[in-house]
Parts: C-alpha cells; structure tokens; sequence
C-alpha cells in the first residue's frame, strides 16, 4: 500500500502556492507598480485632464508640452511643444513671450527629443496658467481638434479663454499707440530746430501714420480670430473707437497666444520705426540741399 | 419569460463551473489597484531617517531651490514645496540687491508643488538646521 499523498506533498503545495501566487498577486503588483510609475492618477489617460509639462533646460529655456519620459534611453520627448521667447519692450509688459514651436527657419517637425543631461527640472503645469491658457486659445485659434481617443488629450480654450487674450491684445496694442504719442508729445515740448508750425504737421503725419499701424493690427487681429477681410475692417473701425483715449498704463500683462503675440510683436515694431523716423524729422535741423549740378570748370 | 429564467439558470450555472477563477480575478483586480494606488503614493521616493524637514538643493547651472528633497528610483529626484531666492536691484545700484524667498508655483506656468530633477542636474543637497532662517520662513509659510 503506497501511503504517499500528493496532495499533503509540502514541496508540492509550495509549488502549487507559488505557481498560483505568481499568477495572481506577483504579477498584477508588478503591473500595478509598472502602470503607476508611468501614469498620474490626476490625469489618467485617454479621459483625464490633459497633462502639460514643463521642462527647464539648464541654460535657462523652458519649453512646454506633452512629456514622453517612459523610455530608459535618458532621451525625453517632447510633443506640441511651445517655448519662451524674449519679449523685453514688448507692449505685453511681460519679459517673455510665448512661441509655438515648428514656426522656425528649418521648420522642425512635431516631436523634440531631449537629452535629460541638458535638463534642470520638469514641473507639472497648471490647469489656470498663463500658458496653459494662451496654448489653449492658440489651440483654438488654428482651429486644432483633439483626437477622438488620445492617451493625453488636448485642451482647446473656451470661448471666454479666447475673449480674454482678444481684448489683451487689443489693449496692448493701444498701450503702444498712446505711448508712441506720448513719445512725440515729449518731442515736441523741446527746443526743436524746426518751426512750431513745421512740428505740428509732422507731428500730425506721425499721429496719422500710428493710428494707420494701429488700425492694421486690429484688422490682423480680426482675421487671426476667423473673420473675413471686410468684418476685420468693420472689427477693427469700432474696436478704434472703443480703445480711443484710453491707456491701460497699469493693466497687468497677459501672456498671449502665439498668433496674436506675433500680430502684437509686430506693431511694436511698427510704431517703433513710425517714431523713430518722425523723431528724427523733428530733431534733425534742415541743411541746405547741394547743388544738383556741379558748375562746369574752365578748360586748360 | 421562460427564456429569461433559462438565461439566469444558465449564468449561475457558469458563475459555479468558474468560481475559482473568478474569485482569483476579483483578487487580481484588487492587487492591481492597491499596488497602483500605493505607488501613486510611494512616487518611488528612497525612505531617509533622522533628516531635516527641508533641503537646500544646488543645482548644476547654479541655482539653488529649497523644499523637502526626496531620492527616488531612477534618473529623477524630486524636492516638493520648491522655494527659490530672487534678487533684485532697486533704484540706487549702490546698494545691495534685495533678496527675497519665493514660493514656486506663481510663475507663467503655474507649476504644481512636485518637481522633478534629473540627478545629473544636482551638484549637492544640504539639509538646513532648525534655525535656518529660510527653514523658519519655509515652515511658518505652510501653516
């Protein structure tokens, strides 16, 4: 009589305890640990919030976007990326402006491969923040539409998101127009080489061109938004209106959108060079013009 | 009607034949979630005894942030409650800049309290004794 019970075998229950134990608690822990350490639970994936990251360089850049850190290659990826660019003197009031990346001279493709040896931090951006904010209305200016199913899905900016950057921009705008005038007001308030009358029609042909320069940044700003040339126009003749006289000299700066920053960056520029050549008419006294023919010397 | 007692009949007929293996699921499920969960919580972070509540981390282009500083598995660490010291020169360039302890998270991107730094990016990391001044202010700012 064989008295030998496999199922009372101590090593075989081991095994029979290891095997189903591997099976069911060993490897849904590993899977657990694996699918945590790659997802936020704050922003789960495919119907969380979206998850935008930061990522500061050592030489001080920071760039924005969709983060890829789950390969072990020590390289990052970075995908729908915007960058910081200087914008010191910029009617914004703010010493960055927000760019998107891709607009470049090489023009790169989507998708920025980081050496995590060149980077300082990665922070988690804000759902409220300045530049989630401008993204947002970025996003809905070019009229970008999230994937249907997308392991971090993009956020495009609300109709308010969109409103907000609208009248920063237009008040940044008429914040370098006033200043563009004041600026020439000063002028004016010097001892200038030419007549008082003579200052006052340049001066008048400066306003002119000015209220020209602001006009036409109102009107890119009309059809940046999705209007037709003629209602740009119509938007940007009562918008005039509106913002006449008034200076928004304390009105804190709003990070703007890619689009509307550029249209912004564009008329400061602007009314830069309409001053700096009417400043120079004005300061610059009137010297006799040469003769246009030189008088004809004797033959030998 | 009959169809519908067939069907119920037939569903706890199944359920007996695989109870096994879905009691083992259900259990699987569980595993995977608490593991999921605690490691939300853990964030890899290496347990260290007997330190300072709040570090002083230098960085390698040398700036220097302040916060809890935890070691972590893998190519990040990570310093929670970031504070950083910023200069600034008032009107008279004569005098010495002013420096003042911002609490990071007010910038254009709103960054949330965890930051993650690549370990190839720290130079060194103190911790600051109790009487530390920034680790008074540190503390007195979180109550």
């Amino acid at each position: 009589m064989n008295l030998y019970d496999p199922d009372r075998d101590p090593v075989r229950r081991a095994g029979r305890w290891l095997r189903w134990g591997t099976r069911w608690v060993a490897l849904p822990v590993v899977l657990g640990v694996f699918v945590s350490g790659n997802l936020d639970a704050r922003s789960l994936p495919v119907f969380g919030p979206e998850r935008e990251s930061a990522v500061l360089f050592l030489d001080g850049q920071a760039y924005f976007g969709h983060l890829d850190d789950s390969g072990d290659s020590g390289t990052l990826v970075l995908r729908d990326v915007y960058y910081f660019a200087n914008a010191t003197g910029s009617l914004t009031g703010l010493p960055v402006g927000l760019v998107k990346r891709g607009t470049e001279a090489h023009e790169p493709a989507d998708g920025m491969r980081i050496n995590r040896d060149r980077v300082l931090a990665i922070e988690q951006v804000g759902p409220a923040a300045p530049v989630m904010q401008a993204i947002e209305a970025e996003r809905q200016i070019v009229h970008s539409s999230p994937a249907v199913i997308s392991l971090n899905r993009t956020t495009i900016g609300a109709v308010s998101t969109l409103t907000a950057q609208r009248v920063a921009a237009e008040h940044d705008v008429q914040r370098g127009y006033t200043a563009a005038v004041d600026q020439l007001a000063k002028l004016n308030a010097l001892v200038l080489p030419v007549s008082k009358a003579e200052a006052a029609a340049i001066t008048d042909r400066a306003v002119g061109d000015l209220r020209t320069v602001r006009r036409n940044a109102l009107a890119a700003l009309g059809t940046t938004l999705g209007f037709s040339a003629t209602d740009a126009q119509t938007y940007a003749g009562a918008t005039e209106a509106v913002l006449a006289n008034q200076t928004f000299a304390n009105e804190p700066g709003v990070l703007l959108a890619p689009d509307l920053n550029g249209i912004v960056n564009r008329a400061t520029e602007l009314y830069g060079q309409v001053g700096d050549t009417y400043a120079k008419q004005l300061t610059q006294p009137k010297t006799a013009s040469p003769s246009p023919t030189p008088s004809p010397s004797a033959r030998p | 009607m009959t169809w519908i007692v067939q069907r119920y009949r037939r569903a706890i007929l199944w359920i007996r034949a695989h109870g096994v293996v879905l009691r083992n699921s259900g259990l699987a499920i569980v595993v995977f979630l608490a593991a999921f969960f605690f490691t939300q919580w853990w964030d890899f972070t290496v347990p260290s005894l007997g330190r300072a509540p709040y570090q002083a981390v230098f960085l390698a282009n040398g700036q220097t942030y302040f916060g809890r500083y935890y070691e972590r598995i893998g190519a990040y660490a990570k310093i929670e409650d970031v504070y950083y010291l910023q200069q600034s020169q008032g009107s008279d360039a004569t005098q010495a800049p002013d420096t003042r302890l911002l609490r990071r998270g007010k910038e254009l991107h709103a960054p949330a309290a965890r930051m993650l730094v690549p370990k190839s990016a720290i130079l060194f990391v103190e911790d600051l004794s109790d009487s530390s001044p920034i680790a008074q202010f540190m503390a007195q700012d979180h109550r």
